[in-house]
C-alpha cells in the first residue's frame, strides 16, 4: 500500500518527545492548541523543553498555559510571553529564558523558511526599533542585518524542531489533512518544519476521503495521525472556557 | 447630561475615522470598542491577524465555534464575502500595506508619530511582547493611536519624544484621545477637535507634546448630542 496506516495511539506518537527538545506547537492565543498531545505532556512531565510558538496560549489555565506553570518549558521562541498569567510568571521569575522578541510576521516567516528548506528570511520590519543596543541583553551578538537596493533588512534565520505537533478538523489515515476555519493558521508550515510530526485531528477518515484540492496539509510531511477529541467535544471545551472568561454570553 | 465614559468615548470618535469599504485592523483593547460604534450598514471589512477578512460579532454560547476565533482567541462570526487565509499571508498583508487603517492601543506616542505599545519594564524585563503590532506599524498607511490622553498617575501619554521600546517609528497619523484629537504633520502635532467643554489651554495643561492648532479647530465630532456648551466659542 503505496499510502501507509500513519494512525497510532497519543502515547506511542507523544514517546517521540524526550526532555531538552525544539518542540513546535501549532496555536494562536489558545486556538488551534492539539489538546490531547498536550494533556500527554502535562501527564509526562518531560522538562527543559524549547518551545517554539506563536503565543504562550489562553490565559485561565488553559491547556498549553499550564506546561509554564509546571515549569516544563526552557525557553520560549514566539512572539509573545504575556497572554497567560502563567507564562508571564514564568518569564518574571526568570524560569523561561525569552532570548528575544519577535514581530508576528517574522516569526511566522522564520517558521516558513524552516519549512521550505530556507536558510532564512529578509525582513524589513523593526530595524531602527529592535537593534536598539541593549534592548535584548541575551542576544550573544547583534541581530545581523545586510542592505539591498537602499533597504536596511534584518537576516532572520530559519526555525526548525524535533518534534512539531499540530491540530488539524481531519486526516485520512495517511496524514492528509484538513482545517476548519481560523484554524489554519501556520499549522502547515510547523508540520514541514518538524523532523517528526504528529497531527491531531477531531476525525480520521479512509484514504480518499478528502478531495485532492481540499487537502491543506499533504500527509507526506506528518509523521503520525492521532485522534483528539470530537468536533462537539472540542467545541464544549472552548465554549466552558470562553464563558469562564466572558469572552462568550452564557445561553439563558 | 450625557455621560460617557472615556474609551466609550474614544472608541466614538475613531469609529467616525472610517469609511465604507476599508479594511481595517482593530488592536486589543480600546480599538475593539470601535465596532460596536459602526452601524450594520458602515461596509467597513475587518481584519483579524490569525488569518481572517470580514468577521462580524460575537456568536451565541451554543453557535459559538471553537475553530472561528479573533486574535484574542475569543469566538466570533463571519460575514457574507468573508475569507480565511493562513499566518503568513495575513500577516503579509499586513507588512505588504494591503490593511487600509489600523487603530492600535498606545502606552505612549510622540509629537514625531512615533507610537510605543509592546514593553513596559517588569522586575528588571521587557514585558509582554510583540504579537502582530509592529507589522501593522510597518505596512498600514493609516495608523490610528486610541488612548487616555494621560496615566493613572496623570501623566500624559503624548509625549514630545517617546521613552518606551518603540512598535513603529513616524507611522501614526492620527491620535485620539477623550480629550482631544490631533494630527501627525511632518512638522508636529496639530490639535483638529476637542472634547466639547475644554479649552486649548486644559489640553495643554496635560499634554506633554508641543502642538499647533488648527485654523479649524471643532468640537470632537462623537455622531450623538452631549448636551454641553463649548466653554469658548471654536
Amino acid at each position: 500500500m503505496a499510502y501507509a496506516n500513519k494512525v497510532v495511539g497519543i502515547d506511542a506518537a507523544m514517546r517521540r518527545v524526550a526532555s531538552g527538545m525544539r518542540l513546535m506547537i501549532g496555536e494562536f492565543v489558545g486556538a488551534g492548541e492539539p489538546a490531547k498531545c498536550i494533556e500527554w505532556l502535562l501527564a509526562s512531565r518531560v522538562g527543559e523543553l524549547t518551545v517554539i510558538a506563536n503565543t504562550p496560549g489562553m490565559r485561565g489555565g488553559f491547556l498549553k498555559a499550564r506546561l509554564f506553570e509546571q515549569g516544563q518549558i526552557a525557553e520560549f521562541i514566539g512572539t509573545h510571553i504575556g497572554t497567560t498569567g502563567e507564562s508571564t510568571e514564568s518569564y518574571l521569575a526568570g524560569k523561561v529564558r525569552v532570548a528575544e522578541f519577535f514581530p508576528m510576521g517574522t516569526w511566522a516567516e522564520k517558521v516558513r523558511a524552516g519549512a521550505m528548506g530556507l536558510g532564512g528570511v529578509l525582513v524589513p520590519v523593526g530595524v531602527g526599533i529592535l537593534d536598539q543596543p541593549g534592548l535584548f541583553p541575551a542576544l550573544a551578538a547583534a541581530k545581523p542585518k545586510v542592505s539591498l537596493d537602499g533597504r536596511e533588512y534584518f537576516v532572520e534565520a530559519a526555525l526548525e524542531a524535533d518534534v512539531a505537533i499540530i491540530k488539524g478538523w481531519r486526516a485520512d489515515t495517511f496524514g492528509n489533512v484538513e482545517f476548519r476555519n481560523t484554524g489554519r493558521q501556520n499549522q502547515r508550515d510547523l508540520a514541514m518544519a518538524g523532523r517528526y510530526t504528529i497531527v491531531e485531528v477531531n476525525e480520521i477518515v479512509p484514504v480518499g476521503s478528502i478531495e485532492p484540492s481540499r487537502v491543506d496539509c499533504p500527509g507526506v510531511f506528518v509523521d503520525a495521525v492521532v485522534q483528539g477529541y470530537s468536533l462537539a467535544e472540542q467545541n464544549d471545551l472552548y465554549r466552558q472556557h470562553w464563558v469562564k472568561l466572558g469572552r462568550l454570553a452564557p445561553a439563558a | 447630561m450625557l455621560q460617557l465614559n472615556p474609551k466609550e468615548i474614544i472608541a466614538r470618535r475613531c469609529a467616525r475615522e472610517l469609511a465604507c469599504g476599508q479594511v481595517v485592523n482593530l488592536g486589543l483593547g480600546i480599538p475593539t470598542l470601535t465596532a460596536n460604534y459602526l452601524s450594520e450598514g458602515a461596509g467597513v471589512i475587518f481584519h483579524s491577524e490569525n488569518g481572517v477578512f470580514g468577521f462580524g460579532g460575537r456568536p451565541s454560547e451554543f453557535n459559538a465555534d471553537s475553530d472561528l476565533t479573533n486574535a484574542g482567541c475569543e469566538p466570533i462570526t463571519l460575514k457574507p464575502g468573508a475569507a480565511i487565509m493562513d499566518l503568513a499571508t495575513s500577516l503579509g498583508a499586513m507588512r505588504k500595506g494591503y490593511i487600509d487603517v489600523t487603530i492600535l492601543g498606545a502606552l505612549e506616542v510622540d509629537a514625531a508619530g512615533n507610537l510605543a505599545n509592546w514593553a513596559t519594564r517588569r522586575d528588571g524585563r521587557w514585558w509582554p511582547g510583540i504579537g502582530g503590532a509592529m507589522d501593522l506599524c510597518h505596512g498600514t498607511p493609516t495608523v490610528i493611536a486610541a488612548l487616555l490622553h494621560t496615566d493613572k498617575h496623570g501623566r500624559s501619554k503624548i509625549r514630545q519624544r517617546c521613552e518606551l521600546p518603540l512598535t513603529g517609528s513616524g507611522c501614526v497619523k492620527v491620535i485620539v484621545t477623550e480629550r482631544a484629537l490631533f494630527d501627525v504633520r511632518p512638522h508636529g502635532l496639530v490639535l483638529r477637535e476637542l472634547f466639547p467643554g475644554l479649552s486649548v489651554a486644559d489640553v495643554k495643561a496635560v499634554t506633554e507634546a508641543e502642538f499647533r492648532v488648527s485654523p479649524g479647530l471643532s468640537e470632537m465630532k462623537l455622531g450623538i448630542d452631549l448636551g454641553i456648551a463649548p466653554v469658548v466659542p471654536l
